[in-house]
Order: C-alpha cells, then sequence, then structure tokens
C-alpha cells in the first residue's frame, strides 16, 4: 500500500532503489509501529489559525486551459467538450517530475493520487524533548505558514475535505543537537502514507535539521489546485523519500555594507535559502563603505560608520535572525572584513586618543589605494586595533553563538596603502616583503580571536582567498588545521588546484559562475565593470568544479554563492537572488550529473525550478522569472 | 534672503537634533563652482545644510531636477520652510476641462508629497502659493502638443508663490513636476518634519523630442494594472510621455476584445490573466493625468500564434499558421511559432473587428502600432495553403516580402475601414519591408513611422529620415533594457542608455526603452526599467551634450527619489558613493 507507485515514472535502475527503499519501509514500519506505541502518552499537537493576507483577484471566467499527463509530460489543451479539468500544478505534482527542490539524493517514490485538505487539519505529533522540541514546534509553525502561503482563497475552508487530518509526526534521535555543525546530520526519511481518513507523514531524522528539511519537503508535496471548485489544498496520498545533503557546507552571502538591506529583506533571504535548503548565511556585515552593525563593546564604529540611523543592526536584530535562521535549518556567520575593507566606522581613533586605526580611508585616487572607492585598510602597527578587534570578536561570537566556523574576511589587501602610510615608520623598516606585514596582523588578529573564544581556538576560521593563501605565503601563515580557504578566484585560476594539493580545506565561490552580483557593467565613471557578465541559472547551475578540475572532494566544504551588493539594494534584492541561488542549492545538495561535452540541462530540472520559483513567490519572495508563462504551461515546448 | 534662512538651519543643527543622533554626525556644504555636495562631520557652520537632499534642491546649475530644464534654470540656494497644509493652488483658467485637470493633478501633487512625509510640522505662518495659467484649452496628448512651461518662484516674507504658465495643460503638469522636485522634507528644532522650497528659482522649460517612450511587454508576461501604473508613475516623475504597449504576441493575447472574446479564450495565460476594456479606459486616464499617453501595439503578422487558434471552428479557416508547431527553431526565431495566414481572406474580416475594438478603446485619432517585425520565411514557406495560393510563383524572399506587404496593405485597410478615416499615424517596427532599398516600394511616407530597434552603428535611422521618413528610435545596443541576460547580449547601465544619441533631425519624432518581458513579471519588472528608462528620459527631454558623468548627481538623486515615491528603482552604486559626491 505504501508503494503504490506508477511504473512509467521508473527509470531504467530504479527498480533496484525501489527494492531498497520497499525493504527499508518495512524497517520503518516497524520503527514506526514501535514508536507509535512510544508517543502515545506524550503526543502534542499543534493548529494554527488562519491567517493569509489573500489575493483580491476575482474569478469572472471559467479556465479556459486544462492540463493532461502524456509521456511524463503535462500538456495544454483548450477545454472544450468533456475532457476533464485537470489544473497545471495537479497536473504537475502526478506527471513525470517531482516537483522537489532541490532533488533528493535517495530514493523517491510518490504516490499518483491526491487528496484535498485544509490546514486547520494539519497536526504535529512528536515524541522529541526539549531542547530539540521547542525547535521542532517553531519550524512546524514556519512549516504551516508556508502551507497557508499557498491559498488563495478563504472559502475553501467550508468545503468538505477528503480527509479529517493531516497528521505530521516527527521522530527525532539525537535531541540534544539544536546547533548545526558540519558533521551533523541533515539526513530524513519522509513517508506519507493515507490511513483511514488521515494521511500521516513520517519524518525520521537523526537531529532536528534532518527533520527540518523533512518538513520542507513535505511543504513541497502538497499545492493549491486552483481548479477544484473554489480552489484546494492538496497533498499526494503517498510519498516516500530518502534524502542526505552531499555537502555539508551549502552557503549565501550577503553584504549588507555597499548597500544597507532592512532586518526584514534578510528575513526574505532566509526564508528563501530554507525552501532551497541552503544551511549557512555568511553575513558580510561590514565594508569600508559601511559600518551598519551596533557592537556592544565598540558602538563608535556603528555611530561614525552607519549611512544613517535607521540604517543599523542593532544587537538584537542580530540574535533575532540568528534565531530566525536556526528554525530554518540555517547558521549565521558575521563576517567583519579586515585589515582592508576596513574605513569609514574606524576614524574616531585620534579623537578618542587611540591613534589612527584605519589608514587610507576615503583616499583618493582611490585606484591607487584600493580596489573601489572608497579605501580604508586597518593599521597594523597600532596595538589599539587588536584589542578592537578583539572586542568585536568577542560580539561576534556571542550574537551568532557559533563557535565551530568563523569568518575572518583577510581579502584584498592594498600593500601600497600601508608603504605609503606608514613610510617613516619603524615597524615597515622591518619588512622587506609587505606580505608579511600582512601575515603577521593576520597572526594577530587569529590570537585575539582565540582570546575573544575564552582561549579556545575556534575550530575552522574561514578567509577569502588572496595573495595570503597563495604559496609560498600560505604556508607560512595559514595553519591548515585551522585556516579553511573560501576560493573566489575564477575557476580556471590555480587558486582552488594549489590549496587542495596543500592540503587545505576549501569552501569555492569561483567568481565566474557563482558571484550573484556580476553582469551590471561599471557602476563607476572610470575603471572596468567588476564581473561582467550575468550568470545566468544555468550557468550556476552547471558549475561543477570538483568534477571539471577533477578536485578532491573530502577537502571541499562546500559551496557558497555570493552577492555583493554595489549595483543593488533591497529593492531588487529578491530578484537577483532568486531563482539563480536555488540553482545553487540544487548543486551543492545533490549534485546532479553533469555532460560536460553539452551542458545540457535536462527538462526536468526546467520544470521542477519553475514550480520552486512560483513557491517562492507564494511565499512572499520576488524571484525573477525563468521564462514566458507560455512556456511554464507547455513544458518541455521551450527547450 | 537664502542666507538667513541657512544660518537658521545652522542654529537648528546645534540644538536637537544633534543629541537624538539623526543624521547629526553629518552636515552637507555646497560647493556650487563644482556643483557638489560634500559630506562633512565637526563643527556647526552657517552655510551647511541638514541633510544632502536639501543641499542637492539648490546645489549646481540644475539642482536635483531630471531632467534638467532646457531653456533656463536659476535656483537661489535659499529654502523656505512651510507646511504642506499651507500650500495652495491658483487656477486661472475659465476653461472647465482644464480646470478640472489641474486640480486632479494638483490632488496628486499633494498626495506625492505627503506620501513622502510623516509630516507633523505646525509652521503655518509661511505659505505656499502656487498659481497655473494655461493658455489654450487643448486636451489631447500627440506629437504636436507643447510640454513647454515657464515657472518662477519668488519669496517675500512669509509668502512664496509660485508661478506657473504654459501652453497645454501637460506643460503645467511637468511643471508642478518640477516644483515637486524642488521641495524635500526638513527636520527642525521642534523635532518636527516640515517641507522646504527653493526659495527664489526661474525655470523655462521644454522638451526636445515629443515622443518620449518606455515599452511594455505583457505578452511573454502578464502584468497586472498595479505594476504598469508604477511604470506609468515613474514616467511622470521623469517626465516620459509615451507608453508603448506591446499587449500581444505569439505567447499570449491578453487584451479582451468584444466582438472578439474568442481572442482571449483561446490566448490568456488563464481567467485572471486578462485586460478588461475597463482596466484600459482606467489605465488611459490614469497615465492621462500623469502626462502619458498609452499607444497599443497588436503586433502582425509575425508574433500572432495563441489567440488566434479558434478560425477552424468558426468556419473562418486557419487565421494563423504554424501556432505552437515544433520543432519550434524550423518555424520561428522564439517559441512559440504562429504568423498570420495572409492569404485567408477572413483574416481581414477578423482584423478590421479587432481594430474596431482596440479604436473604441482609445482616444479619437490616437495612432496606431501594428508591429510588423521578424516576419519568418519559413513559417510561411512551408504551410500549404501558403504554397497553394502562390501557385506557379518562384517561392524567393522578394515574394515572401511581396506576400507580407500585401498582407500590410489589406490590414492597413482594414484599420482605416474600421476607424472611418485614412489619417491615423501606423506604426512599424523596423524589417526586411523597411530596407532602405525597398520601403518606398512597400510603405508609404505619408502614413507610417517607422520604429528603428537596431544598433547605435546602423545607419538606417538616418537613411529612412533621408527618404522623408518619421522616426522613433529604440537603439538595439544601448535602449533595450533587457539585454545582458540571454544569449550574448551585454546589459547597458545607467550610462550607456544616458549617453546614447538619437538623429536630431526633424523627422525623429522621438525615442523608447524597450523592456521585453521574457525573463521579467511583476516581481523583477519595476527594478528591470527602473531607473534605467530615466536616463533616457532625460536623453529624450533635455538632449544635453554632455555625457552621463555630468548627470550622476541629479541620477543619484532622483533614483533616490523614485524609491521615495513608491518605485523599486534599482541602486546604481553603494549608497557611500551617493553620501559622497564625486568620490568614485
Amino acid at each position: 500500500m505504501l508503494l503504490t507507485k506508477r511504473h512509467e515514472r521508473m527509470k531504467p535502475g530504479e527498480f533496484k532503489r525501489v527494492l531498497f527503499l520497499f525493504s527499508l519501509c518495512c524497517v520503518l514500519f516497524f520503527v514506526y509501529l514501535y514508536w507509535q506505541q512510544s508517543t502515545s502518552i506524550d503526543t502534542s499537537r499543534i493548529i494554527y489559525s488562519y491567517r493569509h493576507t489573500l489575493s483580491k483577484q476575482k474569478k469572472t471566467h471559467p479556465p479556459q486551459w486544462t492540463w493532461q499527463c502524456i509521456n511524463q509530460r503535462c500538456e495544454r489543451r483548450h477545454i472544450k467538450g468533456a475532457i476533464p479539468v485537470v489544473s497545471l500544478s495537479t497536473c504537475s505534482m502526478l506527471c513525470g517530475s517531482t516537483q522537489l527542490w532541490p532533488q533528493p539524493t535517495g530514493p523517491v517514490t510518490l504516490g499518483s493520487r491526491a487528496v484535498t485538505f485544509n490546514h486547520q487539519q494539519l497536526e504535529l505529533e512528536t515524541a522529541a524533548s526539549e531542547p530539540a522540541r521547542s525547535l521542532l514546534q517553531q519550524s512546524f509553525m514556519a512549516f504551516n505558514s508556508n502551507v497557508i502561503s499557498l491559498v488563495q482563497s478563504k472559502d475553501y475552508l467550508e468545503r468538505s475535505t477528503d480527509i479529517k487530518r493531516l497528521v505530521v509526526r516527527v521522530n527525532i534521535a539525537q535531541h540534544n543537537v539544536v546547533k548545526l555543525k558540519l558533521d551533523t546530520s541533515e539526513s530524513y526519511t519522509l513517508v506519507v502514507k493515507p490511513k483511514d481518513d488521515e494521511v500521516i507523514a513520517n519524518i525520521t531524522a537523526k537531529t532536528f535539521f534532518g527533520a527540518r528539511h523533512g518538513l520542507e519537503t513535505l511543504s513541497q508535496l502538497i499545492w493549491w489546485d486552483d481548479y477544484d471548485k473554489t480552489g484546494m489544498l492538496k497533498i499526494l496520498k503517498s510519498a516516500s523519500v530518502k534524502d542526505n545533503p552531499i555537502f555539508p557546507y551549502r552557503g549565501l552571502m550577503i553584504d549588507t555594507a555597499r548597500n544597507y538591506m532592512s532586518v526584514e529583506s534578510i528575513r526574505r533571504v532566509l526564508d528563501g535559502m530554507a525552501a532551497s535548503k541552503l544551511n549557512v548565511f555568511h553575513w558580510h556585515i561590514t565594508d569600508s563603505q559601511s559600518f551598519p552593525l551596533v557592537s556592544y563593546r565598540v558602538p563608535q564604529l556603528a555611530k561614525t560608520g552607519a549611512y544613517g540611523p535607521d540604517m543599523i543592526y542593532t544587537p538584537e536584530d542580530v540574535r533575532a535572525l540568528v534565531e530566525f535562521a536556526r528554525i530554518r535549518g540555517i547558521r549565521v556567520i558575521l563576517e567583519v572584513d579586515t585589515p582592508a575593507h576596513a574605513g569609514n566606522g574606524w576614524t574616531w581613533g585620534p579623537q578618542e586618543g587611540l591613534g589612527e586605526l584605519a589608514v587610507c580611508v576615503n583616499e583618493r585616487p582611490w585606484s591607487l589605494y584600493c580596489g573601489e572607492p572608497p579605501c580604508g585598510q586597518l593599521n597594523p602597527e597600532n596595538v589599539n586595533v587588536y584589542d578592537i578587534l578583539e572586542k568585536i570578536y568577542r560580539d561576534l561570537l556571542e550574537l551568532t553563538e557559533e563557535r565551530e566556523l568563523f569568518h575572518i574576511g583577510g581579502d584584498e589587501v592594498n600593500l601600497e596603502c600601508w608603504a605609503q602610510h606608514l613610510q617613516k615608520s619603524t615597524t615597515i623598516m622591518n619588512y622587506t616583503d609587505l606580505h608579511d606585514l600582512w601575515g603577521d596582523f593576520t597572526l594577530k588578529a587569529l590570537k585575539r580571536l582565540e582570546a575573544a573564544n575564552n582561549g579556545n581556538k575556534v575550530p575552522l576560521v574561514i578567509m577569502w582567498s588572496s595573495n595570503l593563501s597563495k604559496r609560498p605565503y600560505v604556508n607560512k601563515y595559514l595553519d591548515k588545521n585551522n585556516i579553511v580557504v573560501q576560493s573566489w578566484g575564477a575557476s580556471q585560476w590555480p587558486d582552488t588546484p594549489d590549496l587542495i594539493a596543500d592540503g587545505y580545506r576549501v569552501i569555492l565561490s569561483h567568481v565566474d559562475a557563482w558571484y550573484l552580483d556580476c553582469g551590471f557593467g561599471r557602476w563607476r565613471e572610470t575603471g572596468e565593470a567588476a564581473c561582467d557578465p550575468y550568470r545566468p541559472w544555468q550557468t550556476v547551475y552547471n558549475h561543477r568544479p570538483w568534477q571539471q578540475l577533477h578536485l578532491n572532494k573530502r577537502q571541499i566544504l562546500g559551496g557558497e554563492a555570493c552577492l555583493w551588493s554595489e549595483q543593488f539594494d533591497e529593492s531588487s534584492l529578491d530578484a537577483r537572488l532568486w531563482p539563480r541561488a536555488a540553482a545553487f542549492a540544487e548543486r551543492v545538495w545533490s549534485d546532479p550529473q553533469l555532460d560536460t561535452t553539452t551542458f545540457t540541462i535536462q527538462e526536468d530540472v526546467y520544470t521542477r525550478l519553475n514550480t520552486h520559483r512560483d513557491r517562492m513567490i507564494s511565499r512572499g519572495l520576488g524571484a525573477e522569472a525563468l521564462w514566458p508563462t507560455w512556456c511554464v504551461q507547455n513544458p518541455g515546448m521551450c527547450l | 534672503m537664502g542666507k538667513a534662512y541657512l544660518v537658521l538651519m545652522g542654529i537648528l543643527l546645534c540644538s536637537k537634533l544633534y543629541e537624538s543622533a539623526s543624521n547629526s554626525l553629518w552636515r552637507w556644504k555646497c560647493n556650487q563652482s563644482a556643483g557638489a555636495c560634500t559630506r562633512v562631520s565637526g563643527d556647526v557652520d552657517a552655510t551647511l545644510y541638514p541633510s544632502l537632499e536639501t543641499c542637492r534642491l539648490v546645489c549646481g546649475t540644475a539642482g536635483g531636477l531630471w531632467p534638467q530644464p532646457t531653456v533656463g534654470t536659476v535656483l537661489s540656494d535659499g529654502l523656505f520652510q512651510f507646511s504642506l497644509s499651507s500650500l495652495k493652488f491658483e487656477f486661472a483658467s475659465e476653461d472647465n476641462d482644464v480646470t478640472t485637470y489641474l486640480k486632479e493633478i494638483a490632488d496628486l501633487f499633494n498626495k506625492t508629497l505627503s506620501s513622502i512625509s510623516a509630516s507633523n510640522c505646525s509652521n503655518t505662518d509661511n505659505t505656499v502659493t502656487i498659481s497655473i495659467v494655461v493658455l489654450t484649452n487643448n486636451m489631447d496628448l500627440n506629437w504636436k502638443t507643447d510640454e513647454g512651461y515657464n515657472l518662477e518662484i519668488l519669496t517675500a516674507g512669509k509668502e512664496n508663490s509660485v508661478k506657473i504658465s504654459a501652453n497645454t495643460i501637460f506643460g503645467a503638469r511637468h511643471a508642478l513636476e518640477t516644483v515637486s522636485q524642488l521641495i524635500e522634507l526638513f527636520s527642525n528644532n521642534n523635532g518636527e518634519v516640515c517641507h522646504v522650497i527653493v526659495d527664489e528659482a526661474k525655470i523655462s522649460d521644454a522638451p526636445n523630442y515629443n515622443h518620449r517612450g518606455l515599452l511594455l511587454d505583457t505578452a511573454r508576461n502578464f502584468l497586472s494594472i498595479s505594476s504598469i501604473k508604477k511604470h506609468v508613475d515613474g514616467m511622470a516623475h521623469s517626465k516620459l510621455n509615451v507608453l508603448h504597449w506591446h499587449i500581444t504576441d505569439s505567447q499570449s493575447f491578453p487584451l479582451e476584445l468584444p466582438t472578439l472574446p474568442n481572442m482571449t479564450k483561446y490566448g490568456a495565460y488563464s481567467d485572471s490573466k486578462i485586460y478588461h476594456p475597463t482596466d484600459i479606459a482606467e489605465l488611459i486616464s490614469y497615465a492621462k493625468l500623469r502626462g502619458v499617453r498609452i499607444i497599443i501595439e497588436i503586433d502582425a503578422p509575425s508574433h500572432a500564434g495563441n489567440g488566434w487558434q479558434w478560425g477552424p471552428d468558426a468556419g473562418l479557416g486557419d487565421l494563423s499558421v504554424c501556432i505552437n508547431q515544433q520543432p519550434w527553431r524550423s518555424f520561428c526565431i522564439q517559441p512559440p511559432c504562429g504568423q498570420l495566414n495572409p492569404v485567408n481572406s477572413n483574416l481581414y474580416k477578423v482584423l478590421k473587428d479587432l481594430y474596431s475594438d482596440v479604436i473604441n478603446m482609445l482616444p479619437k485619432g490616437e495612432v496606431f502600432h501594428m508591429g510588423g517585425d521578424e516576419v519568418y520565411i519559413p513559417c510561411w514557406n512551408s504551410t500549404p495553403e501558403i504554397i497553394a495560393y502562390l501557385g506557379d510563383k518562384p517561392r524567393t524572399t522578394e515574394t515572401f516580402l511581396d506576400l507580407w506587404s500585401d498582407y500590410q496593405a489589406q490590414a492597413l485597410e482594414a484599420f482605416d475601414s474600421a476607424v472611418g478615416n485614412t489619417n491615423t499615424p501606423i506604426i512599424l517596427w523596423t524589417s526586411h519591408l523597411t530596407e532602405v532599398s525597398v520601403i518606398e516600394k512597400y510603405l508609404s511616407k505619408t502614413r507610417y513611422v517607422i520604429q528603428t530597434w537596431v544598433p547605435a552603428a546602423d545607419t538606417l535611422p538616418q537613411n529612412l529620415l533621408d527618404l522623408g521618413y518619421q522616426i522613433i528610435a529604440s537603439t538595439k545596443d544601448t535602449w533595450y533594457l533587457d539585454h545582458g541576460f540571454w544569449g550574448n547580449t551585454v546589459y547597458h547601465n545607467w550610462r550607456v542608455v544616458y549617453n546614447n544619441k538619437i538623429p536630431t533631425a526633424s523627422g525623429t519624432l522621438g525615442g523608447e526603452v524597450c523592456m521585453w518581458g521574457e525573463l521579467v513579471d511583476d516581481s523583477s519588472v519595476e527594478s528591470r526599467v527602473w531607473p534605467r528608462a530615466a536616463a533616457a528620459a532625460e536623453r529624450l527631454w533635455s538632449n544635453p551634450k554632455t555625457n552621463a558623468d555630468q548627470a550622476e548627481r541629479r541620477f543619484y538623486r532622483h533614483r533616490e527619489r523614485l524609491v521615495s515615491r513608491g518605485i523599486n528603482a534599482e541602486a546604481l552604486t553603494p549608497r557611500w558613493c551617493y553620501q559622497n559626491e564625486g568620490e568614485c
């Protein structure tokens, strides 16, 4: 019963997986029976009330299109005569593609029948104990909101439904795991099956984080059928999914220093990440342009460095976002970039008797002292700088409660800036190669980080790739057991293979594929366009450097898509990010095969990504269109 | 006069504002010779402005105005503080329609200003009176409309007066737009937010081109009426005056036609993605109030597929051929395929009905865009009905061009018979029919205006002008806003858009930036269009000899203005560059 499946959907080789799945399901079934017993006493139920703003569009005409599943593809037909009327969403869910994004890595079996329900029938049952329990409950609330976001007509609550209850049973093995680490299991098994007048969705996971992904997948098996009278929520009657990500680090970087983004807009970023199962939000929160982060210990930084009094992030803002992220299976890494990319916000030293904390700040002509205006670089010979760094680090560690990973920036140091400004000092005389000054700065900063972390080394310190991460400096200054290099150079550059060969662990952010800010021309009157052209989602998706460059996957913690904000702010944040960051997400979660001769992307990917884009739209994200609506309504016809 | 207010502002600064740590750290100084506002911190000085926005109002020859006025601009550096509730309008016109329009734009003006303020201003002693004189009662916006205006602002004691005179209501509307750009918010020492207006100014202004357009494509992806209104708002704030509505294409036909309901029944993406005649009427009046006319394009004979499938069922034969045919690459240049069937005489009857429905939605005499681009000969050349029609004729390119021009002639006839005269100007895209060697054979220069969409280096626009045709320029490699996201196209940022200069010969009616809709819908179309369309707006209104570098400060300001007026215009630069003029 559990395995009512449609044979036409099976691809060659799937039979073995199905057999495996079958045995697995048997095991699960017994586990389930056992667990059913044990939880019958302690069952928590959460039911949430209806809250959703409905679209104001009123229907004036009957629908004119119906979709038929023919050869695993939905074909649009004009409604004439007695053709059954099927909406595109329902046809898509029951035809060929899984509609899941990212595609699960384990076996997936989806039933061919759907049942109607309403969101008031959703119930959570779990035996999970604290601390995982509360997190799960909040995560279930987010799941509820996602389901409710699909609803387009409030009248639907008055309609009868096929089932009485939709029960989500969550079983978490490790109740104490509430902080995501690189070795945290994110795997889950989801089994949906009907039982009398109920549908039971069983989610089994080692940790809360796996369970959360299971909830996300479950939400993607639910859709709104516009054609079912006034519209109705539907769920697959039966399904089973086993899933586990390929990479433990699936990051997204947003820069809020070049242009400020509101806290609300960052919440939308996190919602999109959760929908796509990305798990690290790397927040590039300061740069030479501005310092919007209000530091408890060093309030002068934001006071002098923010663009305006309302363009700041208070410690409360950050903490709330960290919690918001955690509920969505995401950890937050705050990056205060140093020693370069630090200028505005660091100018108050002399007034407070601390000397110049940063040099070259807003120096002209900028092209001599930095990569883009305004310039600014910390003063490596001022001891007060390191004291301040330690204070900032303390703040960052406390705000994020993240003690496994730390990002210290470290990119694009301009040695000419230091050479000019430290000309007369004795320090500089000691260096024949200023890379050593940079290296020493880094070592000192790392010491301060350790001190800020109560004397403990943060296990993995991330640094941007730079000259310091190149030979010969890399081996001299960067401890491969402690430093992880975020490699952002072009994939054709030797950076990444060299680092891997030298035994370093890396996070890949190749500019030629995963820089989502590129393609908007030069924003200054002079100088080059930073990184044209635009990377369409296909480029993002088809980047598989471990295959293309034959890299040792074990040293690759994962990847990170980067969105620098010189040429956008929150008015176009959503569209810049989505669906491209989702395309990236499938690369690092599922790592689908890549045909390196044709680079052809399968029709199924287009269909699923489009569904995912629509899903994000209904969740309130301004994701960009992939193509004309005609192509959405006629799957496979625009390839 | 002005200096007195600056002194007042200096005093205000060192009091409460400073403690409340609002923008207190920074103040702005205008360097008039460089026209730059500079951010300064520390000591309080009487010649400082409390915000970049107030400094920008008066700094440099055109202050923060966009587009910059053409004939003459004199701005003082003083500001006059007032409360919006103490702003009054006076209209000198006797004419009822004119006065009604003026009242409406006055309301709009108030709405625009109040929407950007949380005004709790208690300063009611100072008054502002805006008096408007319109010299004619012409209510039509077309290529001959005089959109010029004169504007004078004077301050005497506690009274500030703004005097506007214009030949038409549209000139008066542009003048009010300009006035709104001479006003900013200002935090005073009572913790209140008041408005300030430049205390003395004299501006004389008129556009260089009469056709200043934005093309929106609602066929590839549907755009909601509220999204289209946002664009009209942006156009009004930038003095663009033509919304070219590419409303149908081979993908969809969302325009509901009363006599041809099948067009949307077979052509709309869904029952909610339809423009009803009432929507169109509402949009036309919404646009008129904002100085914008709407030109409808029903693209044909190519780019016409979905919506046209019902011919056989209605006993009319194939009205369009190759509809949704696969493999599409053999029958069109973009899926789905579809091209009208020129040999089916029923087509022209249907076209007449179609045109007459569209004409009924538009103001009398409004020009019409017939499309006419990208006919793909292999489609017609593979259609048995057309091959049979051609009989013994050699199936050469010339034969098909003749067939196409026959179609065009009959379509024009259908249009003329629908409208009841032969005067309506028709716009067509450049195509094989408009090549210099053949255009005179196919298209009359008295009836057709040609919209060129060739790259800047192409001589076609000039050649057509030399032949005596009127043109509208949509320079493909600078004014196509969809570029940069598909194929080998390159994104044209605002500098490229701004620097595009189009022919100045009198046959050039103007130009349009084009937002083709394959990759945008409601969620991103605003930020794709704005603020870049505004860069073209200054090119078309002011056509300055200078380039983008000279316009940067005003343009950055205009982008912020668009955002504050509710348009999701994209950021152009790190905010630091906006706050530190000329430093990037």
